[in-house]
């Protein structure tokens, strides 16, 4: 019963954390096309106080570059997210060990990578940028995600071995 | 697998159904259908014991072993 009301709480607490990431990358990409297209000051504040009017300044491909990358990691995370509430809402917990959570364990270590790889190379832009200009703040790796998607990839090899033990269990009498 | 479960054997002989066998030995229809067609992984002793009890036999007249090649 508590295991229940606490997956219960996760999903709520999932589902609202999901809204909220699809929520940023919605706003920068209105900001981004409003900057571009309208008005150049909303380069100076695409979402909570991001500035990168400086590099809209110096060129906007690579403005325009940027907040791509930017976006399509604060996608991806959304859709880590999402697999997030997949995998709480499939979740049984009298039997928890099965191929559709492994799967849906490997594929969130998968996402976590890829969210990794994108930070690390928006990084290497930005640090490519900031020695071309020499006056633009780099953009902080979230290498986070690189340790997350290790110990999802470990979390799947667990369930894998519980699946092999479950089934065991299951067809002893 | 190389162990074989002969309980259709010694229902027969004992002329007993697999009803009345699970009823016995306390399990369910489902558990004893899978250790008569043989996919079960492992056998409790106290399965075992239950068995030989329900149909008056020793474990080696419900289990045989074959090697595989």
């Amino acid at each position: 019963m508590k295991t229940q009301q606490v997956l219960n709480i996760l999903k709520v607490a999932s589902w609202v954390i999901f809204f909220g990431l699809c929520i940023k990358p919605g706003a920068m990409l209105i900001s981004t096309f409003v900057s571009l297209f309208i008005n150049p000051l909303g380069a100076r504040d695409l979402y909570l106080g991001l500035d990168l009017h400086e590099i809209y300044e110096f060129n906007k491909f690579h403005y325009a570059v940027l907040i791509g990358l930017m976006v399509t990691i604060e996608l991806t995370k959304a859709y880590l997210f999402f697999w997030v509430v997949k995998t709480i809402s499939k979740l049984n917990a009298t039997l928890p060990f099965s191929l559709d959570m492994y799967n849906m364990i490997s594929k969130m270590s998968k996402i976590s990578l890829q969210i990794a790889i994108t930070a690390i190379i928006t990084s290497i832009y930005s640090q490519y940028l900031y020695y071309k200009m020499l006056h633009f703040k780099p953009i902080d790796t979230e290498t986070e995600y690189l340790y997350l998607a290790g110990i999802l990839y470990v979390i799947a090899l667990i369930f894998k071995k519980g699946i092999e033990l479950q089934s065991e269990n299951e067809l002893t009498i | 697998m190389a162990i074989i479960v002969n309980l259709d054997v010694m229902m027969a002989k004992r002329k007993m159904s697999l009803n009345e066998l699970s009823e016995k030995v306390n399990l369910t229809l489902s558990n004893v259908s899978i250790l008569k067609t043989g996919k079960a992984k492992a056998i409790r002793f106290s399965t075992l014991e239950a068995i030989c009890n329900a149909l008056d036999c020793q474990p080696g007249d419900i289990l045989e072993y074959v090697e595989e090649r």
